[in-house]
């Protein structure tokens, strides 16, 4: 029988191989290798390859799963897979604990379902990938293209015409011309200009800059404005945004407490700050990563660490689990280097060697090793004096809450919870944080010892391991860092953003262009791994990583190469784009611009801007604005919604607004802004009713649309088609066509209407004009040319 | 405490509008209709009615969510030998158990309930439910349920979203991800919370994490104003406002491209916003309801009027085609939930009698009214309560073993499900997780756990982080 199987499986293997061959990498793969891609080699990598790999005197029962051949040789009890005959599989056997097997060993049976499809998959004659191995499979993995190093390729040769600006367009010409496409024609002025103002600093061009912008006929125009709006404080508080997004950036903790972290805006700060003075992403990322090890005395690399404490925490009353909570923490800051550096899910090895990426469990423990000894260290900024009067304040009310706890001890009930209550007050009354870094530093006698943990859980402690980046992007050779390396990330971030190591400037491209063009080259940004999109412009994609490191890792020039292209400044709208979104309905190939909603804080800052509230003040601690008060009871501490005092702060720029975990502010939410519990690579863009309603009904449309109304009729007097015409200009960059003009006197009154009162006055007061003008006001808002960038 | 009509629309200018906004829409919700139409039949709008992947037992489902943790002990899982080890240390030979609170040592502590057998299938429940007991034929009672966490915050994201951590959309949204809305007017996925606060877990337990916003939920808030924006603001009355949203309509259409569906849809979008504002309030309107109905579930006394009502709003949500109703017992401090650390009598005794006649109302209701075939109900809480005592005569979180129950959508009622030792410490017999429960209550609904997902950071999420089995005994 085993004979037979072998000859079986030698023949089966050799119809797939020459399959696989006949196809280039791109093409559709034959649905058995797609069925054991998703449903077998996972299993097999996470739950088998641990025991059963390399060679005979090494691996489990003398039984290799790494590679097909291995695999169809089979071990020491013979064949592990006879293909066609799942009942004679011992594979299958184990699996089932049937004839004395039982695989995994000392675990619960996989599930019903996974052996269901093993038996498939050996139905299926079981096919592999001739040029595969199924483990961990450094070998392998370190072919995905992602990660080759970056070389510069030559621009294709590609026709000269008016359309082509830059190499940026040749790469995208010639994509375009294998299908014989033609790219868009450019886009109006009027829509450039609300793009570029839009996409660099989330605001709305004025009506001037509109003017001056059409009328100006000199060749350099369009760069002009590119530069005057990249040197615009504006700039970082937009870009700042997208970052803070990737690093899922809030001021609070989550869970029950959500703890507001002491000054985490200093982190936003840092950040707009730093997109401002266009500071070289290296510098950046290193910071970020070991600004406290490399200038412990600088409030700026102190401020730059905080970046180790935006992931959620849970704090704990009662016995509490500090090896637990020590697990959770560092889970979080090391899954955030795999997502927004490397754009790898390194979080899926936690558990188990990753799924699909070539990532063995034990690489994920040597990257958390390098936060082994990270801890919180708030650096507090106050007087020596400051910080006496502070202290005696604490002092006092802490003594008064441990009197009435004691007291509290001794009551049931009613009274008890009054007592509790009080209380909590007085909790709430400590006096607010001195004004701190909340930074971190390494604490050496806190260090916690790492091991591999079996299946995540702490206390399954395997072998122990040391700080080493991953190995599929690393030479074999290199040795783990001593764990008691003084300063452990500060290698890691060398390491990040050194020259041979291709990720990081190809995530950072990659997040630069789809902000510019609404989708990435990979459509995935947050994963360059082997499940992962493939890159629609390879070539474009490692040209622009190889520039930004030739520029010093510096992001403007980036900026400047991506907007000046004529790919960039081509219209939304394509004449053949019926047909050409029948084959490349995502639009791909970018043979047209495409249209995007504006973001939450965008919409917020346009409707600020145009009715001529916008604050525009730069920096500093959070405003809390107000919200709904049953909003603010649905917090386990209301208290914490304390509403900034001073209105005009109120109407800042969004970016400034608190980035609360357990409350976020409606009008965001709604406009899908993140939830800013994991990371955020790209917004969604929903449209549906509840929007709606929030939009006419809500409190921030409206409270901008009484404001937009005063500055129409204060700008525009008693001239209705002037009013009309201002809207206009203001909210779209553009005249009411005909029609529109029309349809909107028809609903002011035609004509200028005499001024007082016309009936009822309104329940705010006013006249019936004002509240005309108040409700045209918000119509516009809600024009869906209000709420798009063409 | 608070207003006796919490869920009323309120005054008559809004009526007004509604009314003035019907007949003055009349062509435009027309029009409106013919788009949707359109929009549905290129498959666009995420939120229409979505085949579920085979055929379902249940349309809805009610969560009943006993917030802060209600004890198996003194329940639906009787231990007599629990009472007589009463003021002794744990045995050995129960194995360990990790608490919030208690130290190691602490002592056991039997029950004061006493238990009685009901119905045709004769299963135990304490005199703490006398309403539901009656019911107890309908109703499947999981006695061997279990989770990961022993706080109330990871444990409660753990029963919402099968994970620890918040950030991951709930059960609710993925249900409204997986079949789309059957009402529109109504948001398909409402939250009941209690008037009294807050949860440990705050909003994120509720929320759609990573799915976009249209899987949210609507959280139904006391007083007046149920649904957020659903009334005009202040300033504008309903015969301006009307003119108003034929401004935006026209404005958008005029220059409209025939070919843009994005703008279409948006359009539509307006539409069932005008739809819910004129069409919602009537259907949260609980006064049309019968005094015969109202009284079943207790409205109108203490201590049942604010449970009794929110009960009541659930079937009528359900009625109209709502998805998802959480309807949540505790908020605010420990001791206004289940969560019984320093007297478990005196708080149990408290919120069941709160909550028993409203939710045997509520299953009686929907049976009179044959809803109770589509629609599953889930009774309990993120966690039960430990066998030992916590500062003499409380009890502390317990996630090792735990009762929930399920009726209707399916379920066979009259049984008992699995089991926990002898002294309610763990779940022994057929021990059933968060995630399995998830995978039933998708299963009810004609989802398939492996097929509903969603791409996040680089997997294919879903609801049931590890895999989660179906509990056989009930479907």
């Amino acid at each position: 029988m085993n004979g037979f199987g072998s000859r079986f499986a030698a023949v089966a293997l050799v119809a797939v191989a020459s399959t696989v061959l006949s196809q280039t990498a791109d093409a559709e793969e034959p649905a058995g290798l797609q069925f054991f891609r998703e449903q077998i080699q996972p299993v097999l990598k996470a739950q088998c390859i641990r025991c059963h790999a390399g060679p005979a005197d090494k691996a489990k029962g003398g039984l290799d799963l790494e590679t097909h051949a291995a695999l169809l040789k089979g071990g020491d009890s013979g064949p592990a897979i006879v293909p066609g005959e799942p009942a004679e599989s011992l594979i299958i056997q184990a699996l089932r604990h049937e004839a004395g097997l039982q695989m995994p060993p000392k675990s619960p049976k996989l599930t019903d379902r996974t052996i269901a499809e093993f038996v498939k998959w050996v139905e299926l004659e079981a096919p592999l990938p001739a040029d595969s191995t199924v483990g961990s499979g450094l070998a392998e993995g370190r072919r995905h293209w992602s990660f080759q190093p970056i070389r510069k390729p030559t621009p294709p040769a590609v026709a000269q015409s008016e359309w082509k600006r830059n190499a940026v367009d040749a790469f995208v010409l010639a994509k375009l011309a294998e299908r014989r496409w033609q790219p868009a024609p450019p886009a109006t002025r009027v829509e450039l200009i609300r793009r570029l103002t839009f996409d660099l600093i989330g605001l709305p061009p004025t009506p001037a800059e509109v003017s001056e912008f059409i009328g100006d006929d000199s060749p350099e125009v369009y760069e002009k404005l590119v530069d005057r709006l990249l040197a615009s404080p504006q700039y970082g508080e937009r870009w700042g945004q997208h970052w803070l997004d990737v690093v899922r950036f809030a001021e609070t903790e989550g869970y029950e407490y959500d703890r507001h972290i002491p000054d985490a805006w200093r982190f936003r700060d840092y950040v707009i700050q730093s997109f401002n003075s266009d500071q070289p992403f290296d510098a950046f990322a290193t910071q970020q990563i070991a600004g406290d090890e490399l200038e412990p005395e600088s409030h700026e690399g102190l401020t730059a660490s905080i970046f180790h404490r935006l992931g959620p925490v849970r704090r704990n009353a009662g016995n509490p689990d500090i090896a637990l909570s020590r697990n959770e923490v560092l889970t979080e800051r090391t899954d955030i280097i795999g997502t927004a550096f490397l754009g790898l899910t390194v979080g899926c090895a936690r558990c188990h060697n990753h799924k699909f990426d070539p990532i063995p469990q034990r690489d994920y423990y040597r990257l958390q090793a390098y936060f082994a000894a990270t801890a919180e260290h708030n650096v507090v900024l106050a007087s020596a004096n400051e910080r006496k009067v502070w202290e005696a304040r604490m002092q006092e009310t802490k003594q008064e809450i441990a009197r009435l706890k004691t007291i509290e001890k001794t009551k049931v009930g009613t009274e008890k919870d009054r007592l509790t209550e009080q209380i909590e007050a007085l909790e709430d009354q400590l006096p607010p944080p001195l004004a701190t870094i909340p930074a971190t530093h390494n604490d050496t006698a806190q260090r916690t010892a790492m091991h591999v943990l079996r299946r995540g859980v702490w206390e399954n402690k395997g072998e122990a391991v040391g700080p080493r980046p991953l190995s599929v992007i690393t030479a074999d050779t290199l040795a783990e860092l001593k764990s008691d390396d003084p300063r452990p990330r500060a290698h890691l971030a060398r390491w990040l953003v050194s020259p041979d190591q291709p990720l990081t400037a190809r995530v950072l491209v990659n997040r630069l262009w789809l902000h510019h063009f609404g989708t990435g080259l990979v459509k995935t940004p947050n994963d360059f791994g082997i499940k992962g999109d493939r890159p629609s412009h390879p070539e474009l994609l490692d040209w622009l990583s190889a520039s930004l490191v030739e520029n010093g890792w510096r992001l403007k020039p980036l900026h400047r190469l991506i907007i000046l292209s004529g790919t960039y400044r081509q219209s939304s709208r394509a004449p053949q784009a019926v047909e050409y979104a029948r084959s490349d309905p995502e639009n791909r190939l970018l043979w047209r611009f495409n249209r995007r909603r504006l973001s939450a804080e965008e919409y917020r800052d346009t409707m600020l801007a145009v009715s001529g509230q916008l604050n525009l003040k730069i920096g500093g601690p959070s405003v809390i604005p107000p919200v709904d008060p049953d909003l603010v009871k649905l917090l386990y501490k209301p208290v914490q919604w304390s509403v900034t005092a001073d209105l005009r702060e109120h109407d800042r720029r969004t970016v400034y607004l608190i980035a609360k975990r357990n409350l976020r502010l409606p009008f965001l939410e709604i406009l899908d802004a993140p939830a800013l519990l994991t990371s955020c690579a790209r917004r969604e863009s929903s449209t549906h009713a509840p929007q709606a309603l929030e939009l006419l009904n809500g409190p921030t449309s409206n409270h901008c649309a009484d404001a937009f109304a005063r500055r129409l009729l204060a700008e525009a007097g008693p001239d209705n088609g002037k009013m009309i015409d201002l809207a206009f200009r203001l909210l779209v960059g553009r005249a009411p066509v005909e029609s529109e003009q029309r349809l909107a006197l028809e609903f002011l009154g035609a004509g200028p209407v005499s001024e007082g009162p016309v009936g009822q006055d309104t329940a705010s007061g006013g006249t019936a004009r004002e509240q005309r003008v108040r409700e045209f006001a918000l119509a516009m808002f809600n024009l869906n040319e209000s709420l798009y960038v063409p | 405490m608070f207003p006796d009509t919490p869920y009323l629309p309120a005054p008559n200018s809004r009526r007004e509008f509604f009314r003035d906004a019907c007949c003055g829409f009349g062509g435009l919700a027309l029009a409106s209709l013919v788009h949707e139409e359109q929009a549905q039949a290129e498959g666009r709008h995420p939120l229409e009615i979505q085949q579920p992947h085979f055929p379902p037992k249940a349309t809805s489902v009610i969560f009943l969510f006993m917030a802060g943790g209600p004890s198996h002990i003194d329940t639906f899982d009787p231990k007599p030998l629990l009472s007589k080890l009463d003021g002794q240390p744990r045995p050995a030979t129960f194995g360990e158990a990790k608490y919030q609170f208690i130290p190691q040592g602490a002592r056991l502590m039997g029950t004061k309930r006493t238990f009685k057998k009901y119905g045709q299938s004769g299963i135990d429940v304490s005199d703490l439910f006398p309403h539901t007991a009656r019911c107890i034929d309908d109703i499947a009672v999981l006695r061997s349920c279990h989770g990961d966490m022993v706080v109330h915050s990871s444990a409660q994201y753990e029963l919402f979203s099968g994970r620890v951590v918040p950030g991951f959309p709930s059960m609710g949204s993925w249900t409204l991800y997986g079949l789309g809305s059957a009402s529109r007017s109504l948001p398909a996925y409402v939250v009941l919370t209690d008037p009294r606060g807050a949860l440990e877990a705050g909003q994120p337990m509720y929320a759609h994490g990573f799915l976009p916003a249209i899987y949210q939920p609507t959280m139904f808030r006391p007083g007046e104003r149920p649904v957020l924006n659903l009334d005009l603001p202040r300033q504008t009355d309903a015969g301006q406002r009307r003119r108003t949203l034929q401004l935006i309509r026209d404005l958008n259409t005029a220059t409209l491209d025939p070919a843009d569906v994005e703008f279409q849809a948006r359009i539509s979008a307006y539409d069932l916003a005008f739809r819910m504002q004129t069409e919602a309030p009537d259907i949260l309107d609980l006064s049309h309801e019968t005094a015969e109905t109202q009284k079943l579930y207790g409205i109108g006394r203490e201590p049942t009027h604010d449970y009794g009502r929110r009960c009541l709003l659930a079937r009528k949500l359900v009625e109209n085609g709502v998805r998802f109703v959480c309807v949540v017992s505790g908020g605010g401090l420990g001791n206004l939930q289940w969560d019984a650390h320093d007297d478990i009598e005196e708080n149990h005794l408290r919120k069941a009698a709160e909550t028993d006649q409203p939710v045997a109302a509520l299953l009686q209701d929907l049976k009179s009214r044959g809803l109770l075939d589509t629609t599953l109900v889930v009774w309990g809480g993120e966690f039960g309560r430990s066998p030992e005592a916590q500062s003499g005569k409380g009890r502390d979180h317990h996630n090792l073993g735990f009762s929930m129950w399920l009726a209707g959508g399916g379920v066979k009622g009259g049984q008992v499900v699995g089991a926990t030792d002898d002294i309610g410490l763990r779940a022994v017999e057929r021990p059933y997780h968060f995630r399995d429960l998830h995978t039933t209550i998708l299963h009810q609904l004609g989802l398939d756990q492996h097929r509903l997902t969603y791409p996040h950071l680089g997997r294919n999420e879903r609801l049931t982080f590890v895999e989660g089995k179906v509990i056989k005994e009930v479907v």
